[in-house]
């Protein structure tokens, strides 16, 4: 927090990005609770991108979201639902690469899942070289967002 | 991503003016000193008011005239529009309004151009767009900046603008971050020179990805740069900040930008930091 009080933390997130980005060994993320804005994405820039199945990964909390976006922060629940944020959302989106289960009340079971998807990414990605490890990442976040033509003539 | 709380920060003693330059009409009234300014007067002195000196914000087409040589700007022609992500009812109606008001695609526009006659690749946002948010179209468009510079083996400029993340698409403008700093960090693997240029305000997810990424960082004069806004930081930490937080200069003093640069003087900087990194 003190160094909030120099310069805040963009930079902060910038480097830690612009540092993942450069990593020549395989970065497996996973979100396991509630992952939002900045904060979270500056640790998590991976090669592969897993969300538990009741995990969120969100542009801003809702409440935030609702308030930035219709001046009215108790509109959060019509927010979350608007704003994409489940692990459904982020695999149809083509942000995350797996949605691990999460057995009810089974935390061993849980766990267990985990550590298989870990296993079998670090298999994948070990046939890898370190360039390629990075030219994979850099390939993945390349890809994010989807376009359609402009119709649109900028006059001078 | 912290749009609103800029807008809410309202009129204070500082001599950078929120005043959006707006094409239409022959008047202006200057926010900082009240004086009504003919546009032509404001536009021949780089919307800078001859009043008082306070900065106006720049279209983006204004801001190309007052950095490129005259006749050597190319735009990039990706014609490219969001698919609405999030499907908000209203949000493809306000780019639509958006583009006939400002007669700009989006938030930023790249291309190639001279800079006294030295090659760049260049990316001005404008915050008469959405508040110059980054968005899917935003990321896209620097992405492929940065992708063309290595190509070409130009450097780098950008000059931002921003309120930050675009919140209408989402999750996938914060994916535009990632994005960004990717193509930054092959970039500075080429060994390109990267020039940002920060003017106000420069706030959320664009701070906190390309902007603060560049090889020499500028700002203009009494630029306000930050990630979250100066009351939103005090609210969660409980404590007051420092007089002049997040002003360019504040930021100078404490080493997170490299030098303050006049408007006036921004062309002949950069052409000078590119000589000298060549
Ligand atoms: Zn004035």
């Amino acid at each position: 927090m003190l160094e909030q009080k120099k310069g805040d933390n963009g930079e902060a997130i910038a480097k830690s990005m612009l540092k993942m980005a450069e990593l020549k060994v395989p970065v497996i993320a996973i979100v396991i609770g509630e992952g939002s804005s900045g904060g979270a994405l500056a640790i998590s820039l991976g090669n592969k991108i897993f969300m538990l199945e009741n995990a969120v990964y969100s542009i801003l909390s809702p409440e935030g979201y609702a308030s930035i976006l219709w001046k009215d922060a108790s509109k959060a629940k019509e927010a979350a639902e608007k704003m994409k944020i489940t692990a459904k959302d982020l695999y149809d989106l083509k942000i995350i690469d797996k949605i691990i289960k999460e057995p009810e009340g089974d935390f061993d079971k849980l766990a267990n899942n985990i550590k298989k998807e870990i296993i079998n990414s670090i298999k994948e990605l070990k046939k890898l070289s370190p360039k390629e490890i990075v030219e994979q990442r850099y390939n993945k976040y390349r890809q994010m967002g989807e376009y359609k033509k402009l119709d649109f003539k900028e006059k001078k | 991503m912290i749009v609103d709380k800029i807008k809410k920060r309202g009129p204070s003693p500082r001599k950078q003016v929120n005043n959006v330059d707006i094409q239409v009409g022959k008047w202006v009234s200057c926010t900082n000193c009240k004086e009504i300014l003919y546009k032509e007067d404001l536009k021949n002195n780089s919307n800078i008011c001859p009043n008082c000196g306070a900065y106006f914000r720049m279209h983006i087409n204004r801001r190309i005239e007052s950095i490129i040589d005259e006749g050597t700007y190319k735009r990039f022609n990706l014609n490219i529009d969001n698919i609405n992500p999030l499907k908000l009812e209203d949000y493809p109606q306000k780019i639509d309004k958006l583009r006939q008001k400002t007669s700009l695609e989006e938030a930023v526009a790249c291309g190639t151009g001279k800079i006294e006659g030295e090659n760049v690749v260049i990316c001005v946002m404008d915050s008469g767009f959405l508040m110059g948010s980054m968005g899917t179209v935003v990321g896209e468009k620097i992405t492929y900046a940065v992708e063309k510079a290595i190509k070409l083996k130009y450097p780098l400029i950008i000059f931002t603008v921003s309120g930050g993340a675009r919140m209408q698409e989402g999750i996938m403008s914060l994916m535009q971050m990632a994005k960004t700093t990717e193509a930054i960090s092959r970039l500075n693997k080429a060994g390109l020179l990267y020039i940002s240029v920060l003017t106000d305000p420069t706030y959320g997810g664009v701070t906190a990805s390309f902007a603060s990424l560049a090889d020499i960082i500028l700002a203009e004069p009494k630029a306000m740069i930050g990630f979250a806004g100066k009351r939103v930081i005090e609210q969660t930490i409980g404590e007051s900040l420092p007089e002049g937080f997040q002003t360019a200069e504040f930021l100078l003093e404490h080493g997170f930008i490299d030098k303050i640069v006049e408007r006036k003087e921004l062309k002949h900087t950069l052409y000078k930091l590119i000589k000298l990194n060549k």
